[in-house]
C-alpha cells in the first residue's frame, strides 16, 4: 500500500489528488505524491548510514534563544538540550530553507507577474523537443504542470513545507541530528522543484530559447560595454524588470543606442530574452564595476546584491532603481508616480527609488540613463595615476587580515608601484570583491581604483542559457553514460567566487578534452567563457554546444539549475522506463547507483548553494566543493573501503557485499582544483559500469592522478577493479604489479545494484527492475 | 583573547588554542606523543624564505621525530620529485574524518594517533578541520606550523609577522627533535 493509499479518505488525501490531478492516465501515481517531510525520511537515514554527517563548527555556541549563549564543546549540551551535532544540523536546515526559498519566492514572484500579464491558463511551452516538461516536479509532486496556474499550485505546496521546516527548527523540537539532515534534505529536494517552477514560467511567457542547443553566444566581459553609450547595469536574479528594459529599448527603437549589462544572475537571464544584452560579469565583479562608474543607472532586483548599494551608488554617480519587495534598500517607493516626474527626481535630486510596477521600472531605467549618460564622465584609471595612489600603501598587512579569501593585496600594490601590474591581475581573478580591504586600510589607499589596473577588461563570450536538455538528447547519451562509455557528466554550478575563477574554465577543459559531459549554470557558466587561449578562443568558442560527449553547455541562472538534476531525472525515465510520477527512492536510487553525474560548486558562498547541493545529493548526486565551503560546516562522507558496501543486486534479489565504494562520498571538500579534478573523475564510477566503461573511467582516473599528483597509481585502485577486464590497457602492467602488492581480490559485478530493499521501504524490489 | 592572523578564523567560542613560541616547548610537545602524525598540504610549496622551500622543512621535521606524514591536495608530486613518499595520501577532509574514529588504526596500522601537526593548509580550511577535531575527537591534540594563530587547534604558533623569525622556530624545532633524551 502507498502512503497515500494509507491515507484514503481523508482531508489529506484529497487535497493531493485534487492537486496532482491522481485520475489523470499519464503515469499511475507513484507511492509519495507531495511528499510530506517523513514521507522520504528512510531513504535519507540509508543515504546517512553510509554517506556520514561530518561536521565542521564554525561556532562552539548557540545563541538562537533567550536562554543561551550554551557553550555546545565536548559532551555539554544547551539549556534545551541539544547538542553541537544536532546544533549543526540545524543551522544548515537554515541554510536550506533561506536557499530554497530564494528561489522559490523567485518563481511566486515571476509567476503572479506573468498570471497577472498573461493569465493563469497560459500554456507551459518548451517547445517541439522537450516532452517531459517538469521531471523534477513529475517526480516529486506527481504532477505534470500544464499552465503557469498549476505551476503557482506547486509553489502552493513549497510554501506549506517550507513553514512547516522552519517551525522543526524552533527551541525545543527536532532532538536528532540525523532527523535534521533529513529536512534539510527535504527541503533540498523542494528547492529544485522551485527553480523548475521559475524556469518553467520564464521559459514560456518570455520565450526564452528552448529544445535548441545551438543557441547563441552573447558578448560578455567589462569591454563588452560601450561606455560612450548610456548605459544601465542590472543586478540580481529576477527578470521581471530587466526583460520591460529591453521592451521599452525595442518598442522605442533605442536597442542599439543603450548599453544593457548584466551582474550575476539577472545577466543570463536577461541575455536569455535578448542576444543584444551583455553579461558584464559575475559576483565578484559587482562592486568593482559599480565603483568604477561606468554605469548611469544601477537595477536592482533580487539576491546576491550589494546590501550596501544605495550608498555605493551614490559615490559613482549613478542613478540607483531597486525593484523588489524582498530588496527595498530603506528607498521611497514611487510605483505610482508618472514616469517624467520620478526620472526629473532621479537626474535633478539625485533621488534613489523603489518601483515594483516593473514595466514603469524598466522606462524609467531607459529614460534615466539617457538623461544622465551625457553628464557623467566614465574614465577608468590610467597605470601613471594608480602608481602614484598604490605608493600610499606601506604594505601592513592589515587587509590581508580582513580578506576572506585570504589575498595579499599589499603585495599586489607594491607591484603596482613599481609599474608592476601582473600580480594584481592575478589577484583580480581571485577577488571576491567584498572590499572589505579597502574599509579597513588605514592609509586610505583606494585598493578598488588601483584594482581597475589588474581588472578583466577584455570582451569574452558566454553560450545563452538554453533552458532544459532534450529529450531526444537523453535518449542518445542514456545507454553510453550508465553504460560508462561516456565517462561521466559534469555540472559546475552556481557562485565562482573562491579561490581563482580561472580553476572553472581549467576544470571544464580538463574534462571537456576527455569527452565528459560538461553543463554550466550560474556564475559559473559566465567566468567559463572569460579567458581566451591563445589562438583567442573561449571555451564556447572550442566545444560544442550539445549534451553530447565533449559538449560544453550552459543550461541558464540558478535556477536552471533544475534542469541539470531533470537531466539526470531523466534519464533514469526516457532511457531506463522507470516511472516518474510521485516515485522518488525509485528515482534517486537509480542515480545514485547507475547515473555518473558529479555535481562542482567550486566558489559557492550563499545558502542557496547548500540547498542546491543538498537537493543533488537527495537524488543521489554527488558534489565537490572548493575549500572554503568547509564552513558551511556540514558534508556527508562514507569511510570509504572501511565501510560497508552492500547492496541488492535487483536481477537475482539478494544482498551483494561488492567492497567498492562507489560514489565514494555524498559532498565533498578539496583544497585545490587539481585534487577536485582527481575526485570528480573518482566519483564518477559507479558500480553498474560495464567493463568497458569501467576502463574508460579508471584510464581518466588514472591519467589525472598522474598529471597532476605525481608517478605512480591511486593508492586506492584496488577498490575499482572489479576483475582484470576493468582494467586500462596502457596501465595495465603497472596496475597488475601493484594488485598483487596490495593482496587484491576480485570483486563482483552488478547489473543492477539498488539500495532498495536494503532498508525499510514501502517500494517493492520489483519496481526497480524494467 | 588571541586574535589570528585572518579574521575569517576568530573564535566565536569558549575553547581556543594554546599559543606556543617557544620551539623546545614544541619539541617537548612533539617527542612525548607517542603516535605523531603530521598532515602536508599544498602552501608548503611556498618558498617564504628566499632559499628552500616549505616542503623540505617540514620533511625535516618528520624525519627528525620520525614522524609519519600524509599528503593532502597535490603536494605528493612535489615530495616524490624531491625523493620523499609520504606515508599516506589522503585530502584533508578525509583524514580529518579518519582521526575521529578513536579506534581508527593510523596510517602506520598501529593505532590511531595522539598528536597531529597540520603544515602548510589553506587557514580557513585549516582551522574548519581542526574545529572538527575539536569537537569530535577528545582523544588527541592538534598543533599547527604555519606562520598564523589557528583558534581551534590545541596548540598553535603566533601570528609571526616576520618570516625570519619563522624560519627560526622551524630550525630550532628540527634541531631540538635530532636531540636525544
Ligand atoms: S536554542 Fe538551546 S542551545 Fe540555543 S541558546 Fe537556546 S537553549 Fe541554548
Ligand atoms: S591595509 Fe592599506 S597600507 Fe596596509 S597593506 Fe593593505 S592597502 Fe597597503
Ligand atoms: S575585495 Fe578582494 S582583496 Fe579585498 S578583502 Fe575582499 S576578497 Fe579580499
Amino acid at each position: 500500500m502507498t502512503q497515500l493509499e494509507e491515507k484514503k479518505n481523508s482531508f489529506h488525501h484529497d487535497h493531493i489528488w485534487e492537486v496532482i490531478r491522481g485520475d489523470d492516465q499519464w503515469e499511475p501515481v507513484g507511492p509519495t505524491p507531495m511528499p510530506s517531510p517523513t514521507d522520504l525520511r528512510n531513504w535519507d537515514m540509508r543515504l546517512m548510514k553510509t554517506y556520514k554527517p561530518f561536521y565542521a563548527p564554525f561556532c562552539d555556541l548557540c545563541c538562537l534563544c533567550t536562554y543561551g549563549k550554551c557553550d555546545l564543546t565536548g559532551s555539554r549540551r544547551g539549556a534545551c538540550g541539544i547538542d553541537i551535532s544536532t546544533q549543526q544540523a540545524r543551522i544548515i536546515l537554515l541554510a536550506c530553507l533561506i536557499g530554497c526559498s530564494a528561489h522559490a519566492a523567485h518563481g511566486f514572484h515571476i509567476l503572479h507577474y506573468l498570471i497577472d500579464k498573461y493569465g493563469p491558463d497560459t500554456k507551459i511551452n518548451l517547445g517541439d523537443n522537450v516532452a517531459i516538461e517538469a521531471p523534477n516536479i513529475r517526480l516529486v509532486l506527481g504532477m505534470k504542470p500544464e499552465t503557469l496556474g498549476d505551476l503557482l499550485k506547486v509553489t502552493e505546496y513549497i510554501g506549506q513545507q517550507v513553514v512547516h521546516m522552519l517551525d522543526a527548527a524552533h527551541t525545543g523540537q527536532e532532538g536528532s541530528y540525523l532527523d535534521y539532515e533529513s529536512k534539510a534534505l527535504h527541503i533540498g529536494m523542494l528547492d529544485h522543484v522551485g527553480m523548475e517552477v521559475a524556469d518553467l514560467a520564464q521559459i514560456s511567457a518570455f520565450g526564452y530559447p528552448t529544445s535548441e542547443a545551438n543557441v547563441a553566444l552573447v558578448e560578455c566581459g567589462w569591454g563588452s560595454i560601450d561606455t560612450s553609450k548610456p548605459t544601465i547595469a542590472v543586478v540580481g536574479h529576477n527578470p521581471a524588470s530587466s526583460t520591460n528594459v529591453i521592451d521599452y529599448l525595442t518598442a522605442s527603437s533605442l536597442m542599439d543606442k543603450v548599453e544593457v549589462g548584466g551582474i550575476c544572475c539577472t545577466a543570463l537571464e536577461t541575455t536569455r530574452y535578448s542576444d543584444k544584452a551583455k553579461v558584464i560579469g559575475p559576483l565578484s565583479h559587482q562592486l568593482y564595476f559599480i565603483r568604477a562608474g561606468i554605469a548611469d543607472v544601477i537595477l536592482t532586483d533580487e539576491q546576491c546584491i550589494r546590501t550596501d548599494m544605495p550608498e555605493e551608488a551614490r559615490k559613482a554617480g549613478s542613478a540607483l532603481i531597486a525593484s523588489s519587495d524582498k530588496a527595498c534598500h530603506g528607498l521611497d517607493e514611487v510605483s505610482d508616480w508618472e514616469v517624467d516626474d520620478i526620472v526629473k527626481a532621479i537626474v535633478e535630486d539625485g533621488k534613489q527609488v523603489l518601483i515594483l510596477d516593473h514595466v514603469k521600472a524598466g522606462e524609467v531605467a531607459v529614460k534615466t540613463a539617457m538623461a544622465l549618460a551625457p553628464k557623467r564622465r566614465k574614465d577608468l584609471i590610467t597605470l601613471e595615476e594608480g602608481m602614484e595612489l598604490a605608493k600610499e600603501c606601506k604594505t601592513c598587512g592589515i587587509c590581508e587580515r580582513v580578506c576572506p579569501n585570504l589575498l595579499q593585496i599589499g603585495e599586489g600594490l607594491a607591484a603596482v608601484a613599481k609599474g608592476d601590474v601582473t600580480p594584481l591581475e592575478k589577484l583580480f581573478n581571485q577577488c571576491l570583491g567584498c572590499g572589505k580591504c579597502e574599509e579597513e586600510c588605514p592609509r586610505n589607499v583606494p585598493i578598488f581604483k588601483i584594482m581597475q589596473l589588474g581588472a578583466r577588461k577584455g570582451t569574452y563570450n558566454v553560450r545563452q542559457g538554453r533552458g532544459p536538455i532534450m529529450d531526444r538528447e537523453i535518449r542518445n547519451v542514456g545507454a553510453p553514460l550508465v553504460m560508462g562509455t561516456i565517462p561521466g557528466a559534469i555540472a559546475l554550478v552556481g557562485c565562482s567566487n573562491f579561490p581563482d575563477i580561472d580553476d572553472i574554465v581549467d576544470i571544464v577543459e580538463e574534462f571537456a578534452k576527455r569527452k565528459y559531459i560538461i553543463i554550466l549554470s550560474g556564475c559559473s557558466a559566465m567566468v567559463a567563457g572569460m579567458k581566451r587561449d591563445e589562438n583567442g578562443q573561449t571555451i564556447y568558442d572550442k566545444y560544442p554546444p550539445d549534451f553530447d560527449q565533449g559538449g560544453v553547455l550552459n543550461v541558464g541562472s540558478c535556477v536552471a539549475n533544475s534542469h541539470i538534476t531533470g537531466a539526470v531525472i531523466k534519464i533514469a525515465n526516457i532511457f531506463a522506463g522507470l516511472p516518474l510520477r510521485a516515485n522518488y527512492e525509485v528515482i534517486a536510487d537509480y542515480c545514485l547507483n547507475r547515473v555518473p553525474a558529479v555535481g562542482v560548486a567550486w566558489g559557492a558562498y550563499s545558502q542557496k548553494a547548500a540547498s542546491i547541493a543538498t537537493g543533488c545529493n537527495r537524488l543521489g548526486i554527488p558534489v565537490v566543493l572548493g575549500p572554503h565551503s568547509s564552513k558551511y560546516r556540514r558534508l556527508f562522507l562514507s569511510d570509504k573501503a572501511d565501510d560497508d558496501w552492500t547492496v541488492m543486486d535487483g536481477r537475482k534479489k539478494e544482498l551483494v557485499q561488492t567492497y567498492e565504494p562507489s560514489p565514494e562520498h555524498l559532498l565533498y571538500v578539496t583544497e585545490t582544483k587539481e585534487k577536485a579534478m582527481v575526485a570528480i573523475a573518482r566519483l564518477c564510477l559507479r558500480k553498474n559500469d560495464t567493463p568497458a566503461g569501467r576502463q574508460l573511467k579508471l584510464n581518466h582516473y588514472i591519467s589525472i592522478y598522474k598529471k597532476y599528483m605525481g608517478p605512480g597509481l591511486p593508492d586506492d585502485l584496488q577498490h575499482f577493479v572489479r576483475n582484470d577486464k576493468d582494467l586500462p590497457i596502457v596501465y595495465k602492467r603497472e596496475a597488475m604489479t601493484y594488485l598483487k602488492e596490495v593482496g587484491w581480490k576480485p570483486k563482483p559485478v552488478l547489473t543492477l545494484p539498488t539500495l532498495i530493499g536494503t532498508y525499510p521501504s514501502k517500494v517493492s524490489l520489483d519496481a526497480v527492475v524494467r | 583573547m588571541v586574535m589570528p592572523y585572518h579574521q575569517v578564523n576568530v573564535l566565536t567560542g569558549v575553547k581556543g588554542c594554546t599559543v606556543i613560541e617557544d620551539a623546545a616547548k614544541y619539541a617537548e610537545i612533539i617527542k612525548k606523543a607517542k603516535r605523531p602524525l603530521l598532515v602536508l598540504g599544498p602552501l608548503l610549496t611556498g618558498n617564504p624564505f628566499g632559499d628552500k622551500i616549505l616542503l623540505e622543512y617540514a620533511l625535516a621535521i618528520a624525519a627528525a621525530g620520525n614522524i609519519p606524514t600524509v599528503a593532502t591536495a597535490n603536494i605528493r608530486g612535489k615530495m616524490l620529485e624531491m625523493g620523499a613518499t609520504p606515508d599516506s595520501e589522503y585530502d584533508v577532509i578525509e583524514i580529518i574524518n579518519s582521526l575521529k574514529k578513536p579506534d581508527w588504526p593510523g596510517v602506520r596500522n598501529e593505532g590511531n594517533h595522539d598528536l597531529v601537526m597540520f603544515f602548510g593548509i589553506r587557514s580557513d580550511l585549516g582551522n574548519q578541520g581542526l574545529s572538527t577535531l575539536k569537537h569530535f575527537a577528545p582523544h588527541l591534540k592538534t598543533m599547527t606550523m604555519c606562520k598564523y594563530v589557528f583558534p581551534h587547534a590545541n596548540y598553535s604558533l603566533p601570528n609571526i609577522r616576520k618570516d625570519e623569525k619563522w624560519k627560526s622556530f622551524l630550525e630550532e624545532l628540527i634541531t631540538k627533535l635530532k636531540e636525544e633524551e
